[in-house]
Protein backbone atom coordinates (compact mmCIF):
# COMPACT_ATOMS: atom_id res chain seq x y z
CA UNK A 1 0.00 0.00 0.00
CA UNK A 2 1.02 3.64 -0.44
CA UNK A 3 0.82 5.94 2.56
CA UNK A 4 0.94 9.69 2.68
CA UNK A 5 3.34 10.52 5.51
CA UNK A 6 4.58 14.06 6.15
CA UNK A 7 3.70 15.04 2.59
CA UNK A 8 5.55 12.10 1.05
CA UNK A 9 4.34 8.89 -0.56
CA UNK A 10 5.70 5.88 1.26
CA UNK A 11 5.33 2.35 -0.02
CA UNK A 12 4.88 -0.19 2.75
CA UNK A 13 3.51 -3.72 2.92
CA UNK A 14 2.31 -4.59 6.42
CA UNK A 15 2.70 -8.26 7.31
CA UNK A 16 0.72 -8.14 10.53
CA UNK A 17 -2.56 -6.74 11.76
CA UNK A 18 -1.05 -4.45 14.43
CA UNK A 19 0.60 -2.14 11.89
CA UNK A 20 -2.31 -2.34 9.45
CA UNK A 21 -4.84 -1.52 12.19
CA UNK A 22 -2.95 1.59 13.30
CA UNK A 23 -2.94 3.16 9.85
CA UNK A 24 -6.07 5.27 9.71
CA UNK A 25 -7.68 6.06 6.37
CA UNK A 26 -6.43 9.62 6.27
CA UNK A 27 -2.91 8.27 5.58
CA UNK A 28 -3.83 5.94 2.74
CA UNK A 29 -2.90 7.26 -0.71
CA UNK A 30 -4.22 5.84 -3.96
CA UNK A 31 -2.32 2.81 -5.25
CA UNK A 32 -1.45 4.83 -8.34
CA UNK A 33 0.56 7.34 -6.27
CA UNK A 34 4.25 7.35 -7.11
CA UNK A 35 6.28 6.45 -4.00
CA UNK A 36 9.00 8.85 -2.80
CA UNK A 37 10.54 5.92 -0.93
CA UNK A 38 9.76 2.36 0.11
CA UNK A 39 10.06 0.58 3.42
CA UNK A 40 11.43 -2.90 2.99
CA UNK A 41 12.04 -4.80 6.18
CA UNK A 42 14.53 -7.52 5.38
CA UNK A 43 13.49 -11.08 6.29
CA UNK A 44 14.73 -12.05 9.72
CA UNK A 45 15.06 -8.47 10.98
CA UNK A 46 11.82 -8.45 12.99
CA UNK A 47 12.59 -11.92 14.33
CA UNK A 48 15.96 -10.56 15.52
CA UNK A 49 14.30 -7.53 17.15
CA UNK A 50 11.77 -9.75 18.86
CA UNK A 51 14.53 -11.93 20.27
CA UNK A 52 16.16 -8.78 21.69
CA UNK A 53 12.80 -7.57 23.07
CA UNK A 54 10.97 -10.69 24.24
CA UNK A 55 8.16 -8.63 25.81
CA UNK A 56 7.04 -7.61 22.30
CA UNK A 57 5.22 -9.71 19.72
CA UNK A 58 6.46 -9.92 16.13
CA UNK A 59 3.51 -7.80 15.08
CA UNK A 60 4.39 -5.11 17.63
CA UNK A 61 7.99 -5.23 16.44
CA UNK A 62 6.79 -4.58 12.91
CA UNK A 63 4.83 -1.53 14.06
CA UNK A 64 7.77 -0.07 16.00
CA UNK A 65 10.56 -0.74 13.52
CA UNK A 66 8.61 0.17 10.40
CA UNK A 67 8.21 3.54 12.11
CA UNK A 68 11.94 3.79 12.76
CA UNK A 69 12.59 2.97 9.11
CA UNK A 70 10.23 5.75 8.02
CA UNK A 71 11.86 8.23 10.44
CA UNK A 72 15.32 7.33 9.15
CA UNK A 73 14.27 7.79 5.51
CA UNK A 74 12.80 11.22 6.30
CA UNK A 75 16.35 12.55 6.59
CA UNK A 76 16.61 12.36 2.78
CA UNK A 77 13.68 14.79 2.64
CA UNK A 78 14.76 17.25 5.33
CA UNK A 79 12.83 15.48 8.05
CA UNK A 80 13.32 13.81 11.41
CA UNK A 81 11.29 12.56 14.36
CA UNK A 82 11.28 14.35 17.70
CA UNK A 83 10.07 12.25 20.63
CA UNK A 84 7.44 14.65 21.89
CA UNK A 85 3.76 15.39 22.16
CA UNK A 86 2.83 17.93 19.50
CA UNK A 87 -0.24 20.13 19.83
CA UNK A 88 -1.62 22.49 17.20
CA UNK A 89 -3.15 25.69 18.52
CA UNK A 90 -4.62 28.31 16.19
CA UNK A 91 -2.71 26.73 13.32
CA UNK A 92 0.72 26.65 14.95
CA UNK A 93 2.55 23.65 16.35
CA UNK A 94 3.95 23.49 19.89
CA UNK A 95 6.09 20.47 20.72
CA UNK A 96 6.73 19.18 24.24
CA UNK A 97 9.60 16.74 24.50
CA UNK A 98 10.84 14.65 27.40
CA UNK A 99 11.76 11.13 28.35
CA UNK A 100 8.83 8.73 28.53
CA UNK A 101 6.85 9.06 31.74
CA UNK A 102 7.65 12.72 32.38
CA UNK A 103 4.22 14.01 31.44
CA UNK A 104 4.51 15.53 27.96
CA UNK A 105 1.21 14.02 26.90
CA UNK A 106 -0.42 15.14 30.15
CA UNK A 107 0.72 18.68 29.40
CA UNK A 108 -0.59 18.82 25.81
CA UNK A 109 -3.92 17.37 26.99
CA UNK A 110 -4.11 20.22 29.50
CA UNK A 111 -3.81 22.51 26.47
CA UNK A 112 -6.84 20.78 24.93
CA UNK A 113 -8.74 21.32 28.21
CA UNK A 114 -7.85 24.99 28.39
CA UNK A 115 -8.31 25.99 24.76
CA UNK A 116 -11.00 23.54 23.64
CA UNK A 117 -11.25 21.25 20.64
CA UNK A 118 -12.11 24.12 18.27
CA UNK A 119 -8.70 25.73 18.71
CA UNK A 120 -6.41 22.91 19.85
CA UNK A 121 -5.71 19.40 18.62
CA UNK A 122 -3.03 16.77 19.06
CA UNK A 123 -0.90 16.41 15.91
CA UNK A 124 0.93 13.39 17.28
CA UNK A 125 1.04 12.36 20.92
CA UNK A 126 4.50 10.77 20.92
CA UNK A 127 6.49 10.82 17.68
CA UNK A 128 5.69 13.76 15.39
CA UNK A 129 7.76 14.28 12.28
CA UNK A 130 9.38 17.62 11.54
CA UNK A 131 10.27 18.61 8.00
CA UNK A 132 11.99 21.62 6.52
CA UNK A 133 9.97 22.55 3.44
CA UNK A 134 10.71 25.69 1.39
CA UNK A 135 12.68 27.16 4.27
CA UNK A 136 10.11 26.51 7.01
CA UNK A 137 9.75 23.78 9.62
CA UNK A 138 6.44 21.92 9.77
CA UNK A 139 5.18 19.30 12.21
CA UNK A 140 3.26 16.31 10.88
CA UNK A 141 1.34 13.46 12.45
CA UNK A 142 1.94 9.87 11.39
CA UNK A 143 0.51 6.45 12.27
CA UNK A 144 3.42 6.04 14.69
CA UNK A 145 2.33 7.79 17.86
CA UNK A 146 3.36 5.52 20.73
CA UNK A 147 0.75 3.92 22.97
CA UNK A 148 -2.27 5.82 21.69
CA UNK A 149 -3.69 6.50 18.24
CA UNK A 150 -3.72 10.24 18.75
CA UNK A 151 -2.33 11.45 15.46
CA UNK A 152 -3.61 13.44 12.52
CA UNK A 153 -2.38 13.68 8.97
CA UNK A 154 -1.94 17.43 9.10
CA UNK A 155 0.89 19.86 8.36
CA UNK A 156 1.36 22.65 10.89
CA UNK A 157 4.15 25.27 11.01
CA UNK A 158 6.34 24.82 14.08
CA UNK A 159 6.17 27.71 16.54
CA UNK A 160 8.26 26.44 19.47
CA UNK A 161 9.71 23.41 21.22
CA UNK A 162 9.90 22.87 24.98
CA UNK A 163 11.77 20.26 26.99
CA UNK A 164 9.59 19.41 29.90
CA UNK A 165 10.56 18.65 33.47
CA UNK A 166 8.24 17.91 36.34
CA UNK A 167 8.25 20.44 39.17
CA UNK A 168 6.16 21.73 42.08
CA UNK A 169 6.12 25.19 40.55
CA UNK A 170 5.72 26.46 37.00
CA UNK A 171 8.49 28.26 35.15
CA UNK A 172 9.88 28.49 31.65
CA UNK A 173 13.16 29.76 30.23
CA UNK A 174 14.77 29.92 26.83
CA UNK A 175 17.55 27.38 26.16
CA UNK A 176 20.49 28.65 24.08
CA UNK A 177 20.83 26.82 20.75
CA UNK A 178 24.03 25.01 21.64
CA UNK A 179 22.62 23.71 24.93
CA UNK A 180 19.48 22.57 23.12
CA UNK A 181 21.39 20.39 20.65
CA UNK A 182 22.13 17.43 22.98
CA UNK A 183 18.54 17.56 24.27
CA UNK A 184 17.21 17.18 20.72
CA UNK A 185 19.77 14.47 19.89
CA UNK A 186 18.67 12.48 22.93
CA UNK A 187 15.03 12.55 21.85
CA UNK A 188 15.41 11.47 18.24
CA UNK A 189 16.73 8.37 16.53
CA UNK A 190 20.46 8.89 16.08
CA UNK A 191 21.36 7.92 12.54
CA UNK A 192 24.10 5.39 11.95
CA UNK A 193 26.94 6.41 9.70
CA UNK A 194 28.89 9.65 9.57
CA UNK A 195 27.21 11.00 6.47
CA UNK A 196 23.69 10.56 7.88
CA UNK A 197 24.68 12.10 11.21
CA UNK A 198 26.25 15.02 9.37
CA UNK A 199 23.02 15.46 7.45
CA UNK A 200 20.96 15.45 10.68
CA UNK A 201 23.31 17.99 12.26
CA UNK A 202 22.86 20.39 9.32
CA UNK A 203 19.12 20.09 9.71
CA UNK A 204 19.32 20.68 13.47
CA UNK A 205 21.62 23.66 12.93
CA UNK A 206 18.83 25.18 10.89
CA UNK A 207 16.12 24.14 13.36
CA UNK A 208 17.94 25.69 16.31
CA UNK A 209 18.49 28.95 14.50
CA UNK A 210 14.84 29.20 13.39
CA UNK A 211 12.81 27.72 16.23
CA UNK A 212 13.00 28.84 19.88
CA UNK A 213 13.63 26.06 22.40
CA UNK A 214 12.58 26.30 26.05
CA UNK A 215 12.96 24.45 29.33
CA UNK A 216 9.55 24.12 30.93
CA UNK A 217 9.28 23.12 34.56
CA UNK A 218 5.67 22.39 35.34
CA UNK A 219 3.04 20.66 37.42
CA UNK A 220 -0.27 19.33 36.10
CA UNK A 221 -2.40 22.45 36.60
CA UNK A 222 -3.94 24.92 34.18
CA UNK A 223 -1.38 27.41 35.45
CA UNK A 224 1.25 25.20 33.77
CA UNK A 225 -0.49 25.84 30.44
CA UNK A 226 -0.58 29.56 31.09
CA UNK A 227 3.18 29.46 31.77
CA UNK A 228 4.07 27.54 28.60
CA UNK A 229 1.56 29.22 26.30
CA UNK A 230 2.38 32.81 27.29
CA UNK A 231 6.08 32.34 26.64
CA UNK A 232 6.00 30.01 23.65
CA UNK A 233 3.32 31.89 21.73
CA UNK A 234 5.27 35.12 22.40
CA UNK A 235 1.95 36.63 23.37
CA UNK A 236 3.67 38.79 25.99
CA UNK A 237 6.57 39.73 23.76
CA UNK A 238 5.86 43.43 23.72
CA UNK A 239 4.61 43.94 27.25
CA UNK B 1 47.34 8.26 19.25
CA UNK B 2 44.29 8.36 17.08
CA UNK B 3 40.61 9.27 17.40
CA UNK B 4 38.52 6.09 17.36
CA UNK B 5 35.97 5.79 14.58
CA UNK B 6 32.39 6.92 15.15
CA UNK B 7 32.57 10.67 15.76
CA UNK B 8 31.30 13.50 13.60
CA UNK B 9 32.79 16.99 13.95
CA UNK B 10 30.58 19.78 12.71
CA UNK B 11 29.61 23.38 13.24
CA UNK B 12 26.18 23.69 14.82
CA UNK B 13 24.63 26.76 16.40
CA UNK B 14 27.83 28.70 15.78
CA UNK B 15 29.98 26.26 17.76
CA UNK B 16 32.21 23.34 16.87
CA UNK B 17 30.69 20.16 18.22
CA UNK B 18 31.65 16.51 18.19
CA UNK B 19 28.77 14.08 18.19
CA UNK B 20 29.17 10.33 18.58
CA UNK B 21 27.43 7.84 16.33
CA UNK B 22 26.70 4.17 16.81
CA UNK B 23 28.65 2.42 19.54
CA UNK B 24 30.68 5.53 20.35
CA UNK B 25 27.49 6.96 21.87
CA UNK B 26 28.07 4.80 24.93
CA UNK B 27 31.29 6.64 25.74
CA UNK B 28 29.99 10.14 25.36
CA UNK B 29 26.72 11.33 26.75
CA UNK B 30 25.40 13.76 24.20
CA UNK B 31 28.29 15.67 22.67
CA UNK B 32 31.37 17.78 23.31
CA UNK B 33 32.17 21.27 22.12
CA UNK B 34 35.58 22.32 20.86
CA UNK B 35 37.30 25.69 20.48
CA UNK B 36 39.52 26.54 17.50
CA UNK B 37 42.65 25.09 19.14
CA UNK B 38 41.05 21.83 20.18
CA UNK B 39 39.45 21.57 16.74
CA UNK B 40 42.93 21.73 15.21
CA UNK B 41 44.17 19.08 17.65
CA UNK B 42 41.13 16.90 16.93
CA UNK B 43 41.76 17.09 13.19
CA UNK B 44 45.39 16.06 13.70
CA UNK B 45 44.36 13.23 16.00
CA UNK B 46 41.91 11.96 13.40
CA UNK B 47 44.90 11.28 11.20
CA UNK B 48 47.01 10.08 14.13
CA UNK B 49 49.51 12.23 16.05
CA UNK B 50 51.71 12.19 19.17
CA UNK B 51 52.17 14.73 21.96
CA UNK B 52 55.26 16.25 20.35
CA UNK B 53 53.68 16.85 16.96
CA UNK B 54 50.54 18.30 18.56
CA UNK B 55 52.64 20.65 20.71
CA UNK B 56 54.56 21.73 17.60
CA UNK B 57 51.28 22.44 15.80
CA UNK B 58 50.04 24.62 18.68
CA UNK B 59 53.36 26.53 18.79
CA UNK B 60 53.16 27.08 15.08
CA UNK B 61 49.66 28.55 15.37
CA UNK B 62 49.85 30.58 18.60
CA UNK B 63 52.34 32.91 20.18
CA UNK B 64 52.86 30.99 23.45
CA UNK B 65 55.81 29.27 25.12
CA UNK B 66 56.44 25.58 24.76
CA UNK B 67 55.60 24.55 28.32
CA UNK B 68 52.16 26.23 28.08
CA UNK B 69 51.50 24.61 24.69
CA UNK B 70 52.53 21.19 25.99
CA UNK B 71 50.37 21.57 29.11
CA UNK B 72 47.36 22.45 26.92
CA UNK B 73 47.98 19.47 24.67
CA UNK B 74 48.35 17.14 27.67
CA UNK B 75 45.11 18.40 29.18
CA UNK B 76 43.24 17.85 25.91
CA UNK B 77 44.67 14.35 25.47
CA UNK B 78 43.73 13.48 29.06
CA UNK B 79 40.17 14.65 28.41
CA UNK B 80 39.92 12.42 25.33
CA UNK B 81 41.50 9.47 27.14
CA UNK B 82 39.10 9.81 30.08
CA UNK B 83 36.21 9.60 27.64
CA UNK B 84 37.87 6.74 25.77
CA UNK B 85 37.78 8.71 22.53
CA UNK B 86 41.40 8.04 21.61
CA UNK B 87 43.28 4.80 21.64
Amino acid sequence: MILNIAGLNVKITPRYEVLASRISNEYIAPDSAKPDFSINIIPGYLEQKQKENPHLTLAECEYIWSGEAVFASMLDFGGFMLHSSAVALDGQAYLFSARSGTGKSTHTHLWLDCFGAERAKIINDDKPLLRLIDGKFYAFGSPWSGKTDENLNIKVPVKAIAFLERSQTNSIERIPSLAALPLVLNQTVRPLGEERMSCLLSLLDRLLSDIPVYRLKCDMSHEAVETSYNMMSERNESR
Amino acid sequence: MKIKPGYVLREVAGSIVVVPIGEATLNLNGMITLNETSKMLWKLLEAGADEDSLTAAVLNEYDIDESTARADVKAFIKKLEDRKIIG
